[in-house]
């Protein structure tokens, strides 16, 4: 039986950095399980900054002051002793990444150059050109090369295995054969990434964010926590999602509906195309409601009055994207955009070292909510979370390793997931997976996206219930055991569905309107009633059983949210 | 006067060519047709998922990010190695003047099935050339107080290798790759080089030994791996320069290196390389056997073979191309930011800054020199 001290599942800067720390350590035996390759996860695609008050920029700027803006973008829903701790040790992790190699973009004196982003009152977003996620997660990579770090590449993690009380390991798949496996560890990190692929039609999220450390939490009896928060941009394009910077408005360009018209004057007169993202991303839901959005359902993006050398010179990046990923070229014509779904705020219960309510078992990244991004992420963000509670995480698994001993593991658990597979194998086929998956898409955009009230909720709810059952029927028609990509899917088609239904029951709970949350019933932020965190546990009826966790409040009272 | 949008969204039917292969069941790969209903701003990527999801869901091939950053997706169509994701079909069927596109699995490493193949190999080759930073004491602050300091001239001297995603379409494309199966390959030689250059690291020399090691010569130069790279990083540029570090670095005793001093010498004797002496001046007195059997065919012709070149008109000239070459290496070569000085004005950066001796390729000119 294959056996380490700590197993890190996924490879993303989370995981990365957890298995970097844990392998300096040296007496512990770590391996990272990923259903990718280290560097094809999502990390690389983030693109904007890594936010630490190194004070480049803004010799005025402080962690304190960074920890401010995160607790107020987060509309106060942030535990804040978390928060001061992932602010506090921000400079010290963005400059450990460049000691390590990480090219960061330089100022004019050769320091860590910083940029203005959304919600921070200072420039304080440590940059690489157009590429610093990529460019962390190569980082990580290659000193994981550096230091040994042990892969096992393109398995996919099946169930958490665990007595009620301590962690005692994972079965897997490896991918490339099917087999399956059973791996004991003391302690296993979860760092899976985000679940946007919930929002299957339209999401920014890589083709595996589909929530499977949050479903494997969930299934073993995990609470997720805060999972109602979904963080829009307003501008993804029309095929796949894929974010156009804000840049692109902030050049000049604007967002027409069908009928050609700047429609941000009926939402923002003064701030137009520039005001905050969730109005945009209202303003948009509205006009293709209303009936004024293209065939797709949406919206225009027009960049063609700037002229080809303005967009050669300033935007050459979402040029080329456009062309890439829409077949537009946005010199000669509006390109359609609608808002994506890029960020789950919600996920794995955890406190500010990844540690879940089952000792040994660890959250850590996106897929984790301690919280620090409580109900809206700063974008800059995300980068540090993963990075500073990666570290910590790895840290804590290991010292959690060396003071415990391995239990067994109890038989049965390869039978179990067998049976499972099985089960797909042989199902009446009456139901195809494809069509399940664009209909849950289609109901969470819908009724669970930028807008949300009471009767699309319930309907949501009992739409994707519906969904669920229907899933049963689905049967997986490649029988091969090597590379069955067809299984892998329905096992993530599987993730999702469950999280999908966790994710609207707790919209149709939180009944207030906070961050990304927008409820048009209850369009108030109600601190009186909803300051707290809502908890879902799987019930015994296989229906979300809901509870509440107060948020933690140490400097900042909660105050109006205005920007 | 608002002017109502008009999307111009095509449809064609198009027929998709796919290798399949699954060791397990088949005997050897084979093609299936699809035919597929393309649309307006589809991807090659849309294509394959469209089929999975309608036509065969047993067709496996490798997908993640969709927007050209991940690499996993990278596969040949039409015989080029591309990433399936940043491909448009109908741009490529009217690029080639047809109305099917053919889809194959990368070359040069093992077939695990259908468009999927084992990365591996690619990512070992990787492993041996040491591809991360070993902090520079000189360099780098002891503490996390502060961070290493770093001109932008310096990042620009990598920056470009540093996109470099490890998709591995330059090995699949490299023709030195297909020839020898123990060759690095362009991709783990662009990262030698990437961190050879980085001014941070400690680990230059053992470094561009192991790449020397790995064929760091056996680049034919053919330049594939550049017209393939879809993040159009120029790994064979970036071999070039690691060539040029390891000479630098007095790695001379190799039959490349040898190869290029020969060059530049003959050229500053003659105006030209002395081609007839050059097996001997490459491999030593192996060499002899290579210029005995030229003399032995230029016997059969009745003419004689003459281990001397004449020297060119223009040979003075040389020098002069060659210094200026240098003082043009010392002007640009990229400065250490100074710790004394906090703030740089712009227009300083035109003027040549002093080097300071260690890193830079042309401190080791001046010293060949």
């Amino acid at each position: 039986m294959l056996t380490y001290d700590v197993l890190i599942i996924g490879s993303g800067g989370a995981g990365l950095y957890a298995a970097l720390e844990s392998r300096r350590e040296g007496n512990v035996s770590v391996a990272v399980v990923s259903k990718v390759y280290a560097t094809r996860s999502h990390t690389g695609a983030a693109q904007g900054g890594v936010n630490g008050a190194l004070a480049t920029l803004d010799a005025t700027d402080t962690w304190q002051d960074h920890c401010f803006d995160t607790v107020k973008g987060a509309d106060y829903l942030a535990d804040q002793d978390s928060v001061e701790i992932m602010c506090r040790e921000a400079p010290m992790v963005v400059r450990q990444m460049e000691h390590w190699g990480c090219p960061f973009s330089r100022s004019d004196d050769g320091r860590i150059a910083q940029r203005p982003f959304g919600g921070a009152s200072k420039h304080r977003a440590c940059y690489a050109a157009d590429k610093v996620g990529h460019l962390i997660l190569h980082t990580l990579f290659e000193q994981g090369m550096r230091f040994g770090v042990n892969y096992l590449n393109e398995w996919m993690v099946l169930s958490l295995l665990h007595d009620g009380s301590r962690c005692l390991g994972i079965t897997a798949m490896d991918i490339r054969t099917g087999r399956i496996h059973v791996i004991r560890a003391k302690a296993v990190i979860l760092a899976t990434g985000g679940h946007g692929r919930v929002y299957w039609t339209c999401t920014s999220n890589a083709l595996g964010n589909t929530g499977d450390g949050p479903a494997l939490a969930y299934r073993a009896g995990l609470p997720l926590k805060d999972m109602e928060f979904v963080q829009y941009h307003p501008t993804g394009l029309r095929r796949t999602g894929i974010l156009v910077t804000e840049g692109a408005r902030g050049e000049g360009g604007h967002m027409l509906n069908v009928r050609g018209e700047r429609f941000m004057d009926r939402y923002a007169p003064k701030k137009m195309e520039l005001a905050p993202r969730d109005l945009v991303s209202r303003a948009i839901v509205t006009e293709v409601r209303e009936g004024r959005g293209g065939p797709d359902g949406e919206v225009f993006l027009d960049l063609t009055h700037l002229g080809k050398e303005r967009i050669s010179e300033r935007l050459p990046q979402i040029r080329q994207l456009c062309i890439e990923f829409e077949g537009i070229d946005p010199v000669e014509e509006p390109v359609p955009i609608k808002p994506t779904a890029h960020y789950s705020m919600g996920g794995i219960h955890t406190n500010d070292v990844g540690r879940t309510p089952i000792q040994g078992i660890y959250a850590a990244g996106e897929c984790g909510c301690i919280s620090v991004h409580g109900a809206n992420r700063l974008g800059g963000n995300s980068l540090l979370d993963i990075l500073v509670f990666g570290r910590r995480a790895g840290r804590d698994a290991c010292e959690y390793a060396r003071r415990t001993e391995f239990e067994p593991v109890a038989q049965g658990a390869v039978e179990a997931e067998t049976a499972v597979i099985q089960d797909l194998m042989e199902a009446d086929g009456g139901e195809d997976m494809a069509q399940i998956r664009r209909e849950m898409g289609a109901v969470m955009g819908e009724k669970v996206g930028v807008y949300r009230n009471e009767s699309d909720l319930r309907q949501a709810v009992d739409a994707v219930r519906a969904l669920r059952e229907r899933f049963k029927r689905v049967r997986v028609r490649d029988r091969s055991q090597r590379f069955n990509t067809e299984l892998t899917t329905a096992l993530e088609l599987r993730n999702m569905l469950e999280l999908a239904e966790v994710i609207a029951a707790c919209a149709l709970e939180r009944r207030e309107t906070r961050g990304s949350h927008f409820r048009e019933d209850f369009p108030q932020r109600d601190d009186k009633a909803w300051l707290r965190h809502v908890l879902a546990f799987s019930g015994t009826d296989g229906r979300p059983r809901l509870e509440y966790l107060p948020v933690t409040i140490t400097r900042y009272e909660p105050a109006a949210r205005t920007y | 006067m608002p002017e109502p949008i008009k999307t111009l969204r095509q449809k064609i039917t198009a027929n998709v060519r796919v290798h399949r292969f699954n060791p397990d069941s088949d005997r050897a790969p084979h093609f299936d047709v699809f035919k597929v209903e393309i649309e307006s701003g589809m991807t090659v990527l849309d294509v394959l998922q469209t089929i999975k999801e309608e036509q065969d869901s047993t067709l496996v091939f490798r997908a993640s990010c969709r927007s050209s950053i991940c690499g996993s997706c990278a596969v040949r169509i039409n015989g080029k190695a591309v990433l399936a994701c940043s491909t448009q079909v109908i741009p490529t069927l009217v690029d080639t003047w047809k109305s099917s596109i053919t889809i194959m699995p990368l070359r040069n490493l093992p077939n695990i099935r259908d468009l999927v193949v084992d990365i591996d190999a690619a990512l070992e080759k990787l492993y041996r050339l040491h591809p991360y930073v070993v902090e520079n004491p000189e360099h780098i602050p002891v503490t996390l107080e502060s961070e290493n300091l770093m001109s932008r001239e310096e990042l620009k001297t990598f920056d470009r290798s540093t996109d470099c995603i490890l998709c591995t379409s330059c090995f699949s494309s490299c023709s030195a790759v297909a020839a020898d199966s123990r060759y690095a390959g362009p991709m783990a030689l662009a990262k030698a080089f990437r961190f050879t250059a980085d001014p941070r690291d400690a680990f230059k020399k053992p470094r561009l030994q192991a790449a020397q090691d790995h064929g760091l010569w056996s680049c034919a130069q053919c330049r594939k791996c550049i017209t393939t790279c879809p993040k159009n990083t120029r790994p064979a540029v970036a071999i070039q320069r690691l060539r040029r570090l390891s000479i630098d670095a007095g790695i001379h005793d190799t039959p490349g290196s040898r190869r290029a001093n020969a060059y530049m010498d003959d050229v500053a004797r003659f105006g030209q390389v002395n081609k007839p002496f050059l097996p001997v001046r490459v491999d030593g007195p192996k060499g002899w056997a290579a210029v005995e059997r030229e003399e032995h065919y230029m016997q059969k012709f009745g003419m004689t073979h003459s281990l001397e070149v004449p020297t060119l008109p223009g040979q003075p000239d040389v020098e002069r191309i060659y210094r200026h070459v240098r003082e043009k290496e010392v002007e640009l070569a990229p400065t250490r930011p100074s710790l004394a000085r906090c703030h740089r004005p712009a227009e300083a950066a035109s003027q040549p800054a002093p080097v300071k001796p260690g890193d830079s390729a042309a401190a080791a000119t001046k010293e060949k020199e």
